[in-house]
């Protein structure tokens, strides 16, 4: 059985005019242990993927429907207070910017202390004692003098080390990682992101790497899922779909990087950009933008079809298989 | 060096420091009974040397804090050299009054890294579009003007009837074409982009490098392009300059870096890009990280955490030695042939 399986959930933000659905039904599950990558630009509704995981969407969000089951427990309907042993403990979340995630004002030491002392009863003197084990893990210097030092006398990568320390503090059995590493410069990204991959392996944690760079999604996981306007479009092993991706819009994203050993060549671009929530066309979201647009794309959403170990939303890529053609590639 | 093979722009031995004692009373230490005056700087840039041919696009790569972005703005004459010399077509320009600059103004011309804050939010586009024109050529008719800014809308893929939205209305990547509209209306020769693309979507990225690209080969711009992100320099840069704590370590065309980088931190630089063929992290491990611009290492700024660093490293700053592929690299080790 999965560790955690996510059935069709929807979360949509009520404002004046209407919801805004920012998930549509979105359903994947994660197995103990596994990396799962989850990507798409910005406003795709990754990150309030994150949260509604935890169910922490605060209002005027609100989770219309699903679930989140984990433990055979449904984490969307659970009470703040069970939720409260569970956040946090079971299931960590990691942040973009380390700066706004640690207290300014109070020492990394004490910020590690008050965790364990959250979640367990344990004296302040064995806590500093994990504490200083969990900053050794986490590969940073002297971890004695690091507890009595507060957030600002530390480098960005520092601090994201010291928050990837808190968030293994309670031997989570999930890590929520929402672009870890996207405030850091590339040399710490790398540090970081080779870090984390191996605590996860080490300590048997899954991790939901969510990120907008697909070199690092190729590097860190095993599974990757592809989101748009709010839908997961695409989802399967990462390297099936770095290496045959079969939506359009999968394709496009792809080659729109500027790719090794060719330099100077026009680069493949996906016509105007990803529509915000309250302009999202009925039908298929990207047939706005999409090469292959049919008639059925503009009216209904399309079902998953299997192709290989990959599940993909796209009539015609639908239609290609059934018939049993090759499918085709976005620029050719 | 003959005049008709000058470089379009020249950067000598340039410097840039930023003072950050405060007032006087700030600067007043009492330490051992006696009243001290002490003065702390940010050293962004320190002696840096560039040459920038006509129709090249020269990138300048580097983490944040090496001073990239204080080397593009002194270019452009928005901040003034502490120390060095910067060249336009063999004139010097970063001691000109503000009349004598203003031929130059139009000729350079910058494009900001946030098209969200570089956009004047009070300003309709077609009046944010209209006014380089204005300014600079005083002397045409408002028809002129318009069907100026209706071309150059055109030819970055905004539709000229938008000219009465404001920037607002606009998307990311939309608000950037208009950046880089503003930046051609005037007819410009040299254009400094400084990081243009790193706030935006990676399919919009695309089209905004794949609009640079088409500016260049039609209107035979010259680059000087900022970036930190090395995929975008393979694909976009003729050369590319390494920049490491306001020095350049390594400057080689982009061909050559990419196949034979030569300094121990452009290794690792490279190294460090996440591709898509990889299966786990592969990046060249360094000790420690940046130190600050304030209290600059002695020798070679990457000593510390440079794995090939020996004695003369910690003491001799290395000076940009041109080796036989044409490569000039900043690297006791590397003129040693040690590396």
């Amino acid at each position: 059985m999965a560790l955690l399986e996510v059935n069709n959930l929807d979360v949509r933000f009520a404002v004046r005019g209407g919801d805004l659905k920012a998930l549509r039904g979105i359903s994947f599950s994660l197995d103990k242990g596994e990396r799962l990558g989850l990507v798409g630009e910005s406003g795709a509704g990754k990150s309030v993927a994150a949260f509604a995981i935890l169910n922490l969407i605060a209002r005027p969000g609100y989770i219309a429907g699903g679930e989140v089951l984990f433990d055979g427990r449904n984490l969307a309907t659970m009470k703040p207070r069970e939720l409260r042993d569970i956040r946090g403990h079971r299931i960590a979340m990691i942040f973009q910017d380390p700066m706004m995630t640690l207290n300014p004002v109070i020492s990394i030491g004490t910020q590690m202390v008050e965790t364990l002392q959250a979640h367990r009863r344990i004296s302040t003197a064995d806590a500093r004692a994990i504490a200083i084990d969990n900053l050794r893990k986490v590969q940073i210097p002297s971890p004695e003098k690091r507890l009595d030092q507060y957030p600002h006398e530390l480098s960005g990568g520092m601090r994201q080390r010291v928050i990837i320390a808190i968030a293994l503090l309670l031997e989570p059995e999930i890590i929520i990682a929402d672009e870890p590493t996207t405030a850091l410069d590339v040399t710490i990204q790398a540090e970081i992101m080779a870090l984390l991959l191996e605590l996860c392996e080490q300590e048997q944690v899954a991790l939901m790497l969510i990120t907008h760079d697909l070199g690092v999604v190729a590097q860190v996981t095993q599974r990757m899922l592809v989101m748009y306007s709010g839908r997961i479009i695409e989802q399967g092993p990462t390297r099936d779909i770095i290496h045959h991706p079969r939506h359009p819009y999968t394709q496009g994203l792809i080659k729109a990087l500027p790719q090794v050993g060719e330099p100077g060549t026009r680069l493949y671009q996906i016509p105007g950009s990803m529509p915000s929530l309250n302009r999202v066309p009925p039908g298929c979201p990207f047939n706005p933008r999409c090469p292959f647009v049919m008639e059925r794309c503009l009216e209904t959403m399309p079902d998953y079809v299997r192709s290989g170990a990959v599940d993909v939303a796209c009539y015609e890529v639908e239609d290609r298989l059934a018939a049993g053609k090759a499918i085709l590639e976005v620029g050719q | 060096m003959s005049a008709d093979k000058a470089p379009l722009v020249r950067v000598r031995q340039l410097e840039k420091r930023f003072d950050l004692s405060g007032g006087l009373l700030d600067q007043l230490r009492f330490r051992e009974g006696r009243l001290t005056r002490h003065r702390e700087y940010v050293h962004a840039i320190n002696g840096v040397d560039l040459d920038i041919e006509p129709g090249e696009a020269l990138c300048v790569v580097g983490e944040s804090g090496c001073g990239k972005s204080t080397v593009a703005r002194t270019v452009m004459g928005l901040l003034s050299p502490t120390a060095g010399e910067v060249h336009y077509e063999g004139q010097r320009i970063d001691n000109l009054s503000r009349a004598a600059a203003m031929p130059y103004r139009r000729k350079m011309q910058m494009i900001f890294q946030n098209p969200y804050a570089s956009l004047n939010p009070r300003m309709t586009i077609q009046q944010t579009l209209e006014e380089p024109i204005r300014f600079h050529r005083r002397d045409w008719k408002p028809e002129q003007v318009q069907a100026k800014v209706a071309e150059v809308m055109a030819s970055v893929g905004i539709d000229p009837d938008w000219g009465k939205r404001f920037g607002h209305e606009f998307s990311g990547g939309q608000r950037q074409r208009i950046a880089i509209a503003r930046a051609l209306v005037v007819d410009p020769e040299f254009i400094v982009a400084d990081e243009p693309i790193s706030a935006l979507d990676v399919s919009i990225q695309a089209q905004v490098l794949n609009l640079l690209k088409e500016a260049q080969d039609s209107r035979g711009l010259t680059y000087l392009f900022i970036t930190h992100d090395l995929a975008v320099v393979e694909h976009f840069g003729t050369r590319v300059a390494v920049m490491y704590l306001g020095r350049i370590c390594e400057l080689a065309t982009t061909a050559t870096l990419f196949a034979k980088p030569r300094h121990p931190y452009t290794q690792a630089l490279l190294s460090a890009i996440p591709r898509l063929e990889d299966e786990r992290p592969n990046h060249i491990r360094l000790q420690g990280e940046v130190p600050t611009p304030v209290q600059l290492p002695s020798g070679c700024v990457f000593h510390g955490r440079c794995p090939y660093a020996n004695a003369r490293c910690k003491e001799e700053i290395p000076r940009l030695i041109a080796t036989d592929d044409g490569t000039r690299v900043a690297c006791h080790g590397v003129e040693e042939g040690r590396l």
